[in-house]
């Protein structure tokens, strides 16, 4: 234990004594939890025939809900809202007990309510959400080093496509909102904790049971249909689909509660003197992320649950054969598949929007103009996703439309590059890690978003659409743009969080090796696109070698980068410099408590009399 | 910056920009955007043409040119954003601690107003460039629906079959005569395929039930690749067949031999 910790131990213990709570935690959850889906499995079996290819589905879809009831029951999640049906509330003491003061570790694994812990407990589940990921794209990365040449098979090659991308849009979605989002922004905010701080534990603990339901598709046989899971596909597909449609049931829970949890946390508990002109531009892009997924994952949701009753009760949403249309699932698919683009990119922009100012002693550059573009962005994301059905033949008449709405976005994205590039202009930039992520953002929106005006054009999309071109074009936006924003944030928000600074050293050569391996892993990905190389094959023609090896060469960059940037992460957790308060000198409410934070974050509530972009020389 | 200014307390405004022209961060922005626009005018000319296939039909040479003219148009965003980034990047402030405060410029309106001006109007070019061009080709289909030959399109796990009506034949080539229109009526079996003739520069998806259609004209002999471009399952990767655009009397002769033969139906 180093200091900082013994401090936090030092405190005085609540301890409401022979209370249930003080006794449940994620072993006891996950006891409840696997006997809940064990009873589930064995009660249905013997019921139901699990030779027949429906019911089969019935049996393994309850299995998976069971298990993540069971969980939140075992970890205690309900204890709260059974005490109000009975008329009865949490005791004060236990109220403290939850909120998880002086535990320690401990606190980590319960159902714990306060947002640090919280932030934590995100930051945790979206390092191992891009581990699993990362080391799935790895393996298909190998695969097509060579053309002809099997690491995997076809069947295990397609099941890596379609959970290396689930995995990862999960991971994204999360990736800035989660650990930040509720960490950092609270305190950004003047606030003492969320709005809603039980829901907030129960947003992260529901997302958490979804991850061993995610695993779990390995073993029931993997997914067929890559992260998309289009229908007709997915409803032929065997068993290990059940488990994908649970896991985006679950986390469309999840995103609900914490996304309804965020916005009302902003609205209502600013602290005093921050209007909304002095609100800083990461709780803006964070708010308007969280609240774009509040209307688009429902219809996620309701494309799987209706898959999950094609396969289960053989309804016939989807199939063609009773007047279903696969057509119709890639609607309800990509009025959530684009916004949910804009979820991940949005607070990754934000991120950068906070730290450029800080790293150039610079006012943020027109303010306005970021929530304008922001609410641009936000606003023309929910007319643009037939662009993704331009060549599925559902009516060409509306292509025409639906270009231009596309391309209508690039206008509020330009105000994103001006504010950025403005807040640059006339500066002195002070090149730490988080600053140069600004820049290797700017590159990598700024690729990401041109081929996506050529994916935009109809003609264009014509030759393009379904080519390893896609695939490329949206690693830019969403791992180039998005992922290097949370990266930064983590390097930037690090102290603060781990009251350590992050290995210097480490997090310039991982930055290196990320980026540059990065540039040349889609480089390739662009020329076999081009070449006319359809993406989610396990194997291509041998005219596709050069590109496909090149890929391959800086994935492998890459992915040493990432090992780099996650030993330096987890070493300089308890080993790292000691980080002074303000270590970056910046003017947000967060570097203005000390490490640990304190439970309700300020001894006195902050009151704010400016915007945190207070820099310049002529400001005073 | 009209006559109404006080010229008291600023300068004409000529004077102030080209001022501000001499400033040498704006010299080496400019600089550096004007060789970042030509290198990017350059490349996307020739590599883009270079990576993919040879046009083989009307549809994939107005494609390419698209793939062109559109990195053109867009060279100059790169040029402007990656000027300015780059001459940031290298003015860096060296040392441990943070540097000193830079001018406190909040916002400038003209400037952002222009900046919104020139995406929109960029964004104008490239929307009525892409509407141009899928408006003449659905009139090139229009036009040539008359004479078009049919090919029926079958989609299945995992291979493409292609009808005949007007011959009364299939096979699982696709072979094409020259230089007389096309059209594809595309449907499939099982689940969502998406037939792809690469080098035609034409992808229609076939559905269960719903035909589908594309059409283009072959305009080059050769050989060409036809693909699957949506994800169907087990063996996609290996969902493909080839085709050839070959003369009249070839594709007679060839439509001669094939005469009888149904046996994908």
């Amino acid at each position: 234990m180093t200091t900082l910790d013994s401090q936090v131990g030092s405190r005085a213990i609540p301890n409401p004594k022979n209370s249930l709570i003080t006794k449940l935690n994620a072993g006891t959850g996950l006891i409840v939890g696997i006997l809940f889906a064990i009873g589930t499995y064995k009660g249905l079996s013997n019921t139901l025939d699990t030779s027949v290819y429906h019911l089969h589905n019935q049996v393994l879809l309850a299995t998976m809900f069971m298990w993540s009831i069971g969980f939140l029951v075992g970890i205690g999640a309900f204890i709260g809202p059974v005490r109000w049906l009975v008329g009865k509330d949490l005791t004060a003491e236990e109220q403290l007990y939850m909120a998880g003061d002086g535990q320690g570790i401990s606190r980590y694994f319960k159902y714990c309510t306060d947002h640090k812990v919280v932030g934590i407990q995100y930051l945790w589940g979206v390092i191992t959400l891009l581990a699993v990921g990362g080391s799935m794209a790895m393996m298909i990365r190998t695969d097509l080093f060579n053309s002809g040449g099997h690491f995997v098979t076809a069947p295990i090659y397609n099941s890596l496509v379609g959970l290396h991308g689930i995995t990862m849009i999960i991971a994204l979605i999360i990736v800035a909102t989660g650990p930040f989002g509720n960490y950092i922004m609270p305190i950004m905010i003047g606030a003492a904790d969320m709005a809603f701080p039980r829901l907030n534990a129960l947003s992260w603990w529901v997302l958490a049971t979804a991850i061993p339901v995610l695993c779990s598709a390995w073993f029931l046989g993997g997914i067929p249909t890559g992260w998309t899971a289009y229908a007709p596909l997915s409803v032929q597909a065997g068993p290990g689909m059940n488990a994908f449609l649970a896991t985006i049931i679950i986390f469309a829970v999840s995103t609900a509660v914490a996304g309804m949890n965020i916005t009302a946390t902003v609205i209502t508990m600013r602290a005093k003197g921050m209007s909304w002109n002095r609100v800083p531009i990461f709780v803006i892009g964070a708010t308007v992320s969280v609240a774009l997924a509040i209307p688009a994952f429902p219809t996620f949701m309701v494309a799987m649950i209706q898959t999950a009753m094609d396969r289960s009760f053989m309804t016939g949403f989807f199939d063609a054969n009773v007047g279903g249309t696969g057509w119709l699932y890639a609607h309800l698919f990509w009025i959530m598949g684009h916004p949910e683009v804009y979820v991940i990119l949005v607070p990754g922009v934000a991120i950068i929007m906070e730290i450029v100012p800080v790293f150039v002693r610079k006012p943020l550059f027109s303010y306005t103009a970021a929530v304008v573009g922001f609410a641009g962005i936000a606003g023309l994301s929910v007319l643009v996703w037939a662009h993704h059905m331009y060549m599925s033949g559902w009516m060409p008449m509306l292509n025409g439309p639906f270009m231009v709405t596309t391309e209508m976005i690039s206008v509020p994205t330009g105000l994103i590059f001006l504010v950025i590039l403005g807040t640059l202009w006339n500066g002195k930039p002070w090149l730490k890690v988080p600053m140069l992520g600004a820049y290797a953002f700017l590159w990598n929106m700024l690729i990401g978003g041109i081929t996506g005006l050529y994916l935009s054009d109809v003609p264009a999309d014509q030759y393009l659409h379904g080519s390893m071109y896609v695939t490329a074009h949206f690693h830019y936006t969403l791992m180039g743009a998005a992922l290097t924003g949370a990266v930064a944030g983590l390097v930037y928000w690090y102290p603060k969080m781990t009251g350590h600074m992050l290995n210097e050293r480490a997090s310039y050569v991982s930055f290196w090796l990320i980026q540059i391996g990065f540039q040349i892993l889609y480089l390739g990905m662009f020329i076999a696109g081009s070449e006319g190389q359809p993406r989610r094959v396990a194997d291509y023609a041998s005219e596709f070698i050069n590109s496909n090896r090149i890929s391959t060469v800086g994935a492998y960059t890459v992915g040493i980068g990432f090992i780099i940037l996650l030993w330096a992460v987890v070493h300089s957790w308890r080993h790292g410099k000691i980080a002074p308060m303000n270590p970056w000198g910046a003017k947000t409410l967060e570097w203005t408590v000390p490490y640990p934070v304190p439970l309700t974050n300020f001894d006195t509530p902050p009151v704010v009399t400016s915007d945190p972009y207070g820099y310049g020389r002529s400001a005073k | 910056m009209s006559q109404n200014d006080n010229l008291d307390l600023k300068p004409v405004p000529g004077e102030r920009l080209k001022k501000f022209l001499r400033r040498s961060d704006v010299l080496q922005s400019t600089l550096f955007g004007l060789i970042i626009t030509g290198v990017f005018i350059i490349l996307g000319g020739k590599y883009y043409p270079e990576w993919m296939p040879a046009a083989m039909s009307t549809d994939m040479k107005a494609i390419v040119k698209l793939m062109t003219v559109f990195t053109w148009i867009s060279a100059p965003v790169c040029g402007v954003v990656l000027g300015i980034a780059l001459y940031s990047f290298l003015n860096r402030h060296k040392g441990d601690t943070p540097p000193p405060d830079g001018p406190a410029t909040r916002t400038n309106g003209p400037v952002v107003l222009l900046w919104s001006v020139v995406t929109s109007a960029l964004a104008l070019v490239a929307v009525l460039y892409g509407l141009t061009e899928q408006n003449s080709t659905s009139l090139a289909s229009a036009r040539n629906a008359e004479d078009a030959m049919v090919v029926n399109v079958i989609g299945s796990q995992w291979a493409w079959s292609f009808d005949y009506p007007e011959y009364g034949i299939s096979s699982h080539e696709l072979m094409l005569p020259i230089d007389r229109p096309v059209s594809f009526k595309v449907v499939s079996v099982d689940v969502n395929h998406s037939f792809w003739p690469v080098q035609l520069g034409v992808k229609v998806d076939a559905n269960k039930l719903a035909e589908t259609l594309a059409d283009t004209t072959p305009t080059k002999l050769g050989e060409f690749d036809v693909k699957c471009a949506e994800l169907c399952g087990l063996y996609h990767a290996y969902m493909e067949t080839t085709g050839e655009v070959m003369t009249e009397e070839d594709f007679n002769s060839w439509v001669s031999t094939q005469d009888g033969d149904r046996n994908t139906k």
